[in-house]
């Protein structure tokens, strides 16, 4: 029989539909061919710097200059940016109608000079650097307290959302909070005065404990298939030490998640034969908003990271009710991604 | 004198680049698609490309990388009615990305800036 499971966090109600539930190796093969060809130009390849803006921040090797090959992580600003950098922005009122100017960053992280090398198969090390450059950067753009909220985000394959092969996350701040991360906020708040503590910790507590629906976990982090899952082997993953902040993340931890995604992404990449997925940091806003406007929120709030493999459509059903349908459960995603 | 390769499907938008860019002093040559532009480039040598990205068959964003995976330092100005390819990064690729407007003072301040530029030779990485 489907159940109907609610997400604590968001309220949302999701239909995890067993009686139409498809096996967990029925996605297998789910993977997309690469569409593009050898000879096919790409900006982001080493030897090609002069082709994006100048860079930000890069690792490089000793000896080497900005801008030039050499590097193993290269941080650039968007090229042709739909939102600029600027002072802090005004709001407008025309009528009942309220707007502002579009000041914002963009930036792209280029993870690896080698177009062909995934994140799931760069050395551990490289992954290490990859979410120190990350760190680094939300730490430099969260200086700018017009930026109330800096988004990560990686969208691996065309089906999500990517239009280059080659690895690469990105990174954008705004000047307002996004309305799907206020309601998280607001929601962690409440239940933290219902539960009288952190509702994500709570949360691992539990599924550690019954490690029904825990993918993989280590001494800093875990990774779950969460209970109310909207999509087939959907997953997130937790620090254990209770902290709002990537940013705060020590040496050891930032190791630790550099294995801990490697184990995931390479699962997916394995068992799953190399679907498209939507990586997404969730995180509490600007501190120094947070120290002021919102004191609770390095309690209320616990970062984390949202993995989303694109296996399934959403299709009208859910677009119009905001209703997903699961057909693989939690359960049976973890205990296949387990092997 | 320089000479510049348009491609654009639209033939009254395709006479007017010619006949304004002719009119600032450079050759102009204007194709309809991406395939009759691979031609042009296989038989002449341009000084910089004007291209549209919706276009019959292959489209601009594609021609762009096929063109500097085999002439990588040929200047390439993006020209489109779509804001929305810019999250496309291979536009990347472009130098520049205009969109169309009813005034031709911005994409003919780009192609003086790029076609005067000094030429940087893309790195080659060693084998």
């Amino acid at each position: 029989m489907s159940q109907l499971r609610k997400d604590l966090i968001s309220g949302r109600w999701v239909i995890i539909a067993s009686e139409r539930s498809k096996r967990p190796d029925d996605f297998r093969g789910a993977g997309e061919a690469r569409t593009e060809t050898a000879d096919s130009f790409c900006p982001f390849c080493a030897g090609n710097e002069s082709k994006t803006p100048p860079e930000v921040y890069a690792l490089r090797r000793e000896g080497t200059q900005p801008d030039q090959d050499g590097w193993s992580v290269r941080v650039v600003p968007n090229k042709f940016p739909a939102l600029d950098r600027g002072e802090k922005t005004q709001r407008r009122q025309e009528g009942i109608f309220e707007s502002m100017s579009g000041v914002g960053v963009h930036e792209v992280v280029i993870e690896t000079p080698d177009h062909g090398l995934e994140l799931s198969d760069v050395p551990l090390p490289h992954l290490r650097d990859v979410l120190e450059t990350v760190r680094s950067r939300i730490i430099s753009i969260e200086q700018e307290k017009q930026y109330q909220y800096v988004q990560v985000f990686k969208n691996k394959g065309r089906a999500a959302g990517a239009s280059l092969s080659h690895p690469h996350s990105q990174i954008i701040a705004t000047p307002i909070i996004p309305k799907r991360i206020k309601e998280e906020l607001y929601s962690a708040e409440r239940l933290f005065k219902k539960y009288q503590g952190c509702i994500f910790c709570r949360i691992i507590g539990q599924e550690m404990g019954l490690r029904q629906r825990i993918v993989y976990s280590d001494r800093h982090f875990c990774v779950l298939a969460p209970f109310a899952s909207r999509f087939p082997f959907e997953m997130q993953v937790f620090p254990l030490r209770h902290s709002a902040h990537l940013a705060d993340m020590t040496p050891e931890e930032t190791e630790s998640l550099a294995a801990t995604l490697k184990s995931v992404l390479s699962k997916i990449k394995g068992l799953l034969s190399d679907p498209p997925y939507n990586l997404v940091l969730h995180q509490a806003p600007n501190p120094s908003l947070v120290q002021g406007d919102w004191p609770g929120m390095s309690k209320d709030y616990h970062w984390h990271m949202e993995i989303m493999p694109v296996l399934a459509r959403v299709a009208g059903f859910e677009l119009g009710t905001g209703f997903y349908i699961n057909p693989v459960p939690p359960e049976a995603a973890a205990g296949f991604l387990l092997g | 004198m320089k000479k510049i390769l348009v491609v654009e499907d639209e033939k009254a938008l395709s006479l007017l680049y010619k006949e304004e860019l002719t009119e600032e002093g450079y050759k102009v040559t204007a194709v309809l698609d991406a395939e009759a532009a691979l031609e042009a480039l296989a038989k002449e040598r341009f000084d910089l490309i004007i291209t549209d990205i919706r276009m019959p068959g292959k489209n601009g964003i594609d021609l762009v990388t096929r063109v500097l995976s085999r002439q990588p330092d040929i200047p390439i100005i993006i020209n489109t009615a779509y804001q929305s390819y810019k999250n496309d990064f291979k536009t990347w690729a472009a130098d520049a990305y205009i969109v169309k407007s009813s005034s031709l003072e911005e994409l003919k301040a780009k192609i003086k800036e790029l076609i005067e530029k000094p030429h940087v030779p893309t790195q080659k990485r060693p084998d």
